[in-house]
């Protein structure tokens, strides 16, 4: 399966939600609930495909995310950085206006994932390597009530997993030497979701949209832990097991408008508020009686507020940019780096070249990361339990790619 | 199509340019650590078996690694350290310690847990490392296992010839830059910027590890160290004397460093780990049995007192009683008033005011003589007076203790020098404490429950790597408030403990 090739990156922002869903939005700060003028919307807002001009349409894209984090603690002299792996996170989309009134979406994207490298490090004992890669399959009916106003709704079906690398505490090590670690992979599993769309355009150049996405967790019930470099001692102890664990992805509310102050210049607000609380915890529970792995996460709802526009050079070109702020979920006192996300500055850039029916849509999005200084505690008996901590920095810059097609 | 490559580069010279790293506001630098008013150029550690990294019950090659001398150059090192050098251990191949002299074991290796027998034992390998492979120094880690505070300035004590009459010390051998160096000779030939100094502990532990079976030479008024046994209380104005003459001659050129204290005797789980009433008694017909076998000498008591022999105390100290729940243990103590006149023995049962000390694990409850399995130790057999440190024997080293204690502080003063309380750390380590980064460690010496959370050893009196590192930070906390420094500390988890193997 293709999954295995790809990695979907972390950007280091709203905790694993990884906002790279449209070549064309992306360039507008992926703002897009309330523009309705390409595939994406099946994405940004399926009510919105009743709206679109073009009886099929399609979009393809990728985009790569080349992520650094940097981290440091002058307690211990303690500096390290990750060494992720490219990120490329992809999406397809097609809509198809079956009547004057219904239209039809479907939608596979990529919106979550991380993947965080940290080699021979202090906090080898929260995370090696993890890399969670979550895609999810969107069908949509979408119905226009006026030329005003059309809603949508979606089925989700998610599918994803994940596969992380620890050491066991900060001490043991196998009898060669090296540091005991437990390798945790989760293998593919799916659940249902749900999306509810709203579009509202009261005039040809001003359009309203809101987007509700459902919750969906993923219960990882048939994973494998490994363990390695396990000393004699131990060796009936730390044995291969199955394990379970749940993985929470939130729910999605956004509200947006998009305006023409001229007649070239097409400008974009959206506000997404993601429902973060639902990560409590990470928890694994081992078939084998090993005691849980319990990590508290604790995280919290966040908005995310974004600012695009769109400049016609001629009927060919267009130029976009644009900027959003994205607020860090983790809680102060639970900044854990298997996602050290922290507050982000997002600066986006775009460019489209329109040839008949084809289109091609190249973006850019330039991530800032703030200093963050915070630690999380990380669960044990005696020594095991500690706070681990430093402050973090962290960017990311990520090129994509898209390729649209539409037919009258 | 050509715009659109034009584009694509121009997106691709931005991504490079903007995709270069991220940068901390205050990364870490050059300039972070510092050494302040002082100069780490050269460090040297001088002291004894705490300094030289010993744990398990011996010196090996990677728990010299662990020393927390070791450990705190490496800290220095990012603040104008220079190199540290450690005695020659390369020759400890199977990373076990002990020590062989002409093929003939003199030294043990070290302790291990056997998890198929559950106790400390140690570990069935050879020791390699021979008296004789000598490589000569001056090293930066002077620390010297077995070394009292009158052996620092003991010419011969490193020369191979007078082991036999013991008096040179294996490790001093191997690593004496002459064989009539002393160690405080080599230290200072070493030429130090910066020193630590931690002596004065085998000065009473070796007595107290001994049961107290040595001489108290501060009670016999002895300064003449040369006539010491290896188990006797140094006395206290030989210490005086000997600690005044190492602080001069390491300070000599201008060196700054830091001394530290010597821990309580009770501070080490050694003494602390049996508890005096180890024997459960849940069966009246046994302990009927007891008190009967000594009816006749707690009768012999009384006879004593009616005859002024004894106080009333002393015959109520004396008067064994057995009881159902737990027993304190039947002990010799050689304090007491000798009735041997009478066919009495000098026995009580110990008190809560005793220590036993952990050797006698092995010894407790054990029936040496497999036809009379009713004679068993510590109950039916008095213990010897080595397995126990009697209340008397416990104020003879408290008071040394305190003695040597006052020394290091008032001759630190007059130095200058800042000190570092290992014996409140010491004393700290034991009963458990909460370091920096918030691991627990606690005192649940051998309870088998949870060996992660020990910072002492198996030999019970030496820390293992992980203390070693407890106590590195304890220095950098001196150090940094003293000489206005900055080190980093290191952290104690990352740093290991003792050898748990599946069988042995």
């Amino acid at each position: 399966m293709v999954l295995v090739f790809l990695s979907f990156g972390s950007i280091y922002a709203g905790g694993y939600r990884v906002a790279l869903q449209g070549q064309r939005m992306i360039g507008m700060a992926h703002t897009g609930l309330s523009v309705f003028n390409n595939a994406e919307t099946a994405f940004f807002n399926p009510a919105g495909i009743s709206f679109l001009d073009k009886k099929f349409n399609f979009s393809i894209g990728v985009s790569g995310i080349m992520s650094h984090i940097k981290f440091q603690n002058t307690d211990y002299n303690w500096a390290y950085e990750t060494d992720n792996p490219l990120g490329t996170p992809f999406y397809l989309y097609a809509t198809y206006q079956a009547t004057d009134k219904v239209g039809l979406g479907l939608a596979v994207y990529t919106p979550f994932g991380s993947s965080t490298v940290w080699h021979q490090w202090a906090g080898s004992d929260i995370v090696n390597e993890i890399s969670m890669k979550v895609f999810y399959v969107q069908p949509s009916l979408s119905y226009k009530f006026s030329d005003m106003f059309s809603i949508s709704a979606s089925l989700i079906m998610a599918y994803g997993g994940v596969s992380y690398n620890k050491n066991i505490n900060r001490y043991l090590t196998g009898d060669n030497g090296e540091k005991t670690n437990a390798q945790l992979d989760s293998g593919i599993t799916g659940a249902a979701g749900y999306d509810f769309a709203l579009a509202f355009r009261p005039t040809k150049n001003l359009n309203f949209g809101i987007n509700y996405r459902s919750s969906v967790t993923l219960d990882a019930k048939y994973g494998k832990a490994t363990f390695n470099n396990v000393p004699a001692f131990l060796s009936n102890t730390l044995k291969t097991t199955a394990f379970s664990a749940k993985l929470p992805m939130p729910a999605e509310l956004g509200v947006g408008m998009s305006f023409k102050p001229m007649d070239k210049l097409l400008v974009a607000i959206d506000y997404n508020y993601t429902y973060w609380s639902i990560y409590k915890e990470l928890r694994i529970d081992f078939k084998n009686g090993l005691p849980p792995s319990i990590a508290h996460k604790n995280y919290h709802n966040t908005s995310t507020f974004r600012v695009g526009a769109e400049y016609q050079f001629n009927d060919k070109m267009f130029v976009r940019a644009g900027y959003y702020f994205d607020e860090s979920p983790v809680t102060e006192g639970y900044f854990s780096p298997e996602t050290p996300s922290t507050d982000t500055n997002n600066f986006t850039f775009g460019f489209g070249y329109q040839m008949h029916k084809w289109a091609v849509d190249f973006s850019l999005l330039y991530l800032k990361g703030k200093e963050r200084t915070d630690y999380t505690f990380v669960r044990g008996e005696g020594p095991s339990a500690h706070k681990f901590g430093g402050t973090y920095v962290g960017n990311a810059i990520i090129p994509g790619i898209g390729i649209s097609y539409s037919i009258k | 199509m050509k715009k659109i490559l034009n584009i694509l580069a121009g997106l691709l010279i931005v991504s490079s340019f903007t995709a270069c790293q991220p940068e901390f506001s205050n990364p870490i630098g050059d300039s972070t650590y510092t050494s302040g008013d002082a100069d780490f150029s050269n460090y040297v550690a001088v002291g004894n078996s705490l300094t030289a990294g010993y744990t398990n019950g011996t010196l090996y090659k990677s728990g010299q690694e662990n020393s927390f001398p070791s450990l705190l150059s490496n800290q220095m090192q990012l603040a104008g350290g220079g190199d540290f050098t450690q005695p020659y251990l390369d020759d400890d191949t199977n990373d076990v310690g002990g020590m062989v002299f002409s093929g003939t074991p003199i030294l043990q290796p070290k302790l291990i847990i056997d998890a198929s027998q559950g106790g400390p034992e140690r570990i069935n390998k050879t020791p390699t490392m021979d008296v004789s492979n000598i490589h000569p120094g001056p090293y930066n880690n002077m620390g010297v296992p077995g070394a009292k505070i009158f052996h620092l300035v003991a010419n011969g004590y490193g020369n191979i010839a007078n082991l036999a009459s013991q008096q040179a010390n294996p490790y001093f051998v191997r690593m004496a830059s002459a064989p009539d160096k002393s160690i405080i000779e080599d230290a200072v030939a070493k030429n130090p910027t910066f020193f630590t100094l931690w002596i004065g502990n085998n000065d009473v532990l070796w007595y107290a590890t001994s049961g107290g079976t040595g001489v108290d030479q501060n009670s016999a008024g002895n300064v003449d160290p040369t006539t010491y046994g290896p188990d006797d209380i140094t006395n206290v104005n030989v210490f005086g004397a000997i600690y005044q003459q190492l602080l001069d001659a390491l300070t000599a050129n201008g060196a700054k460093g830091v001394v530290a204290t010597i821990p309580d005797v009770a501070s080490v789980p050694f003494f602390t780990t049996i508890p005096y009433n180890p024997i459960p008694l849940s069966d009246q017909t046994q302990v009927d049995a007891l008190n009967a076998a000594y009816t006749q000498y707690n009768a012999g008591l009384q006879a004593a007192l009616q005859n002024n022999l004894i106080t009333q105390d002393e015959a109520d100290a004396r008067t064994i009683n057995f009881d159902l729940g737990a027993n304190a243990l039947v002990i010799e103590d050689e304090y007491l008033t000798d009735l041997s006149a009478l066919g009495l023995p000098s026995i009580r049962q110990a008190t809560a005011n005793d220590l036993v000390v952990l050797p006698a694990m092995s010894v407790i409850g054990v029936a040496p003589d497999p036809n009379n399995p009713q004679l068993v130790n510590g109950i039916t057999i008095p213990l010897e007076d080595k397995w126990i440190l009697s209340k008397d024997e416990i104020t003879e080293v408290r008071t040394a203790t305190a003695g040597f204690n006052q020394i290091i502080q008032s001759i630190a003063a007059a130095k200058n020098l800042p000190v570092a309380d290992m014996g409140a750390l010491m004393e700290d380590m034991k009963n458990g404490l909460v370091v920096e980064d918030g691991s627990i460690y606690t005192a649940n010496y051998f309870d088998g429950t949870n060996l992660d959370n020990l910072l002492f050893g198996l030999d019970g009196v030496h820390p293992t790597p992980r203390g070693y590192a407890v106590i590195a930070n304890k220095f950098i906390d001196v150090i940094k408030r003293a000489y206005g420094a900055n080190l980093p500390k290191v952290v104690p988890a990352n740093y290991p403990t003792f050898d748990i193997l599946p069988a042995n």
